[in-house]
């Protein structure tokens, strides 16, 4: 039975881009040929699911059914990713809520594979919200990531800070997501498809469309240089490793979700 | 093998060289061949290329997104046709970078249309430096350096090597002053002048007929270097124009 691998994406804050990171991993995973499903808790209406219809969920984290779909079915689904898009200012409790119902103990017997991004925000506040993530983190790929998507320079740090708590968390690999190109972004929005098909100029139901080309080369250019920095941290090594090798004998991630 | 047509782009990284005077030249040598033309005025403070042919030459702003996208949009979607980019010297970066990020050579290419930097010379060591950046981070593209002896008198050929073995440097004469007062009115064209004005050929008509030959010997160049990157030349390695995919 191979091993899945299970990423949980989250934010202390909304509007960092949490979601728009997400959407990178699932288009890399796609491009890979890695079978891949995500679950987006913005229940009830959730940006996830409406770029990736075909390969995502909305569920409601806090509910136990809902828990229970994600993670009784690990082993038996098809994908051998699942993405978890958690909802902005829940990372800490959502990580609380794994380690409640077995989850983090299933990573650390090596039953799963367990990654973290956690998306940081510009404040020095943030800084602090990395402590209080790395409490649940010592079993799982820890990634930081400053996300300029949207702006060239907003992060408050002056030098002295970022290496002292960067120093502090030394399994915590830091990723950088470059500025992408407004107008580029936007049309993407209005498009509601994902960053791998704007770039080859398809439509939701994979129909021929217009787009500028352009703006499919800026976000072509982009995707690669974030793609880039997840061949960097060799995730799709990570999640091949848990692929190709079966979880320990006997033991399907046993994750108890018991109603707390 | 398939037919090419030129995206001719007179640039500079320095103003008053002579790019709006070679633009001009080029579109009326299309003209006179009876060749459609279009043309992109890419110096919106001063748009002199588009005020002198305003069916044929559009202005764009290439500081804005949408800027970019009227003039790469539009040269990816229209049928392959001569079109000559007078480059500004304040966009002259830009233009090039934004090029390289979006991938528009390759895509050009295609569509059947072959990217030509005509580069402005003078031997400034920033211009020669320019000229040598741009080669090296636009390997694969036709470059053509040009003299224009009105704007500098000296040109170093070492300091200017076009792309290929095929395509040599391209030389515009001075003219004299008076003359080159004539040019300058708004209203003149130099296709109206040479078919009108009678009488033995003066100084304008010889100076046309010189740098016409000069573009049409350019042509056959550019289709000649073509053709021995297509089938090789002995000892020589085979170069694709196309790009290597990100």
């Amino acid at each position: 039975m191979a091993k899945p691998t299970v990423i949980v994406v989250g934010a202390d804050k909304g509007g960092v881009g949490k979601t728009t990171v997400a959407r990178t991993l699932l288009d890399y995973f796609t491009a890979h040929h890695v079978p891949v499903r995500a679950f987006d808790t913005e229940s009830p209406k959730g940006t996830l699911k409406r770029f990736h219809s075909d390969i995502s969920d909305i569920v409601d984290v806090t509910s136990v059914p809902d828990q229970m779909r994600i993670f009784d079915t690990l082993s038996t689904a098809d994908a051998s990713v699942t993405v978890i898009d958690v909802r902005a200012g829940l990372l800490s409790p959502t990580l609380r809520s794994l380690r409640d119902i077995g989850f983090l103990d299933a990573a650390k017997k090596g039953q799963l594979t367990f990654v973290v991004f956690h998306i940081l925000g510009s404040s020095i506040a943030s800084l602090n919200e990395i402590e209080e993530t790395t409490a649940f983190t010592s079993d799982a790929k820890y990634f930081l990531v400053k996300n300029f998507i949207n702006n060239t320079s907003f992060f408050e740090w002056d030098q002295a800070t970022h290496a002292a708590y960067f120093k502090k968390f030394k399994d915590a690999v830091e990723i950088t997501i470059p500025k992408l190109n407004e107008m580029a972004y936007e049309q993407v929005e209005l498009a509601s498809v994902p960053f791998l098909s704007f770039v080859a100029n398809k439509g939701p139901k994979g129909d021929a469309a217009n787009y500028s080309f352009v703006l499919r080369g800026y976000v072509r250019h982009w995707l690669g240089n974030v793609w880039a920095e997840f061949d960097r941290i060799k995730l799709n090594d990570i999640v091949a490793a848990g692929a190709a090798q079966p979880a320990p004998a006997g033991s399907n991630p046993r994750v108890q979700v018991v109603r707390s | 093998m398939a037919q090419l047509t030129p995206l001719l782009i007179v640039a500079s990284p320095r103003p008053r060289v002579g790019k709006t005077l070679l633009a001009r030249l080029l579109i009326e040598f299309f003209q006179s061949a009876g060749r459609p033309v279009t043309g992109y005025d890419l110096n919106p403070r001063e748009p002199v290329l588009a005020g002198r042919f305003p069916a044929l030459v559009e202005t764009v702003d290439i500081a804005e997104t949408l800027g970019q996208m009227a003039l790469f949009d539009r040269l990816i979607a229209q049928a392959p046709h001569p079109t000559v980019i007078d480059l500004g010297y304040r966009p002259f970066d830009q233009f090039f970078a934004v090029m390289a990020e979006i991938g528009f050579e390759r895509e050009a290419f295609r569509r059947g249309l072959e990217p030509v930097v005509l580069f402005v010379t003078d031997p400034a060591p920033a211009t020669v430096n320019a000229y040598a950046d741009l080669q090296r981070n636009l390997r694969g593209m036709s470059f053509v350096p040009v003299h224009n002896e009105a704007a500098a008198t000296i040109f170093n050929k070492e300091d200017f090597p076009p792309s290929s073995a095929e395509l040599s440097p391209l030389r515009m004469a001075r003219l004299s002053a008076i003359v080159r007062g004539v040019i300058d009115r708004p209203s003149f064209s130099f296709n109206r002048y040479v078919t009108e004005r009678l009488g033995g050929p003066t100084e304008i008509h010889t100076w046309v007929a010189d740098i016409f030959a000069e573009f049409r010997e350019l042509e056959l160049r550019l289709i000649m270097s073509k053709l021995k990157l297509n089938f090789g030349a002995r000892g020589a390695p085979r170069r694709r124009p196309e790009r290597q995919a990100s």
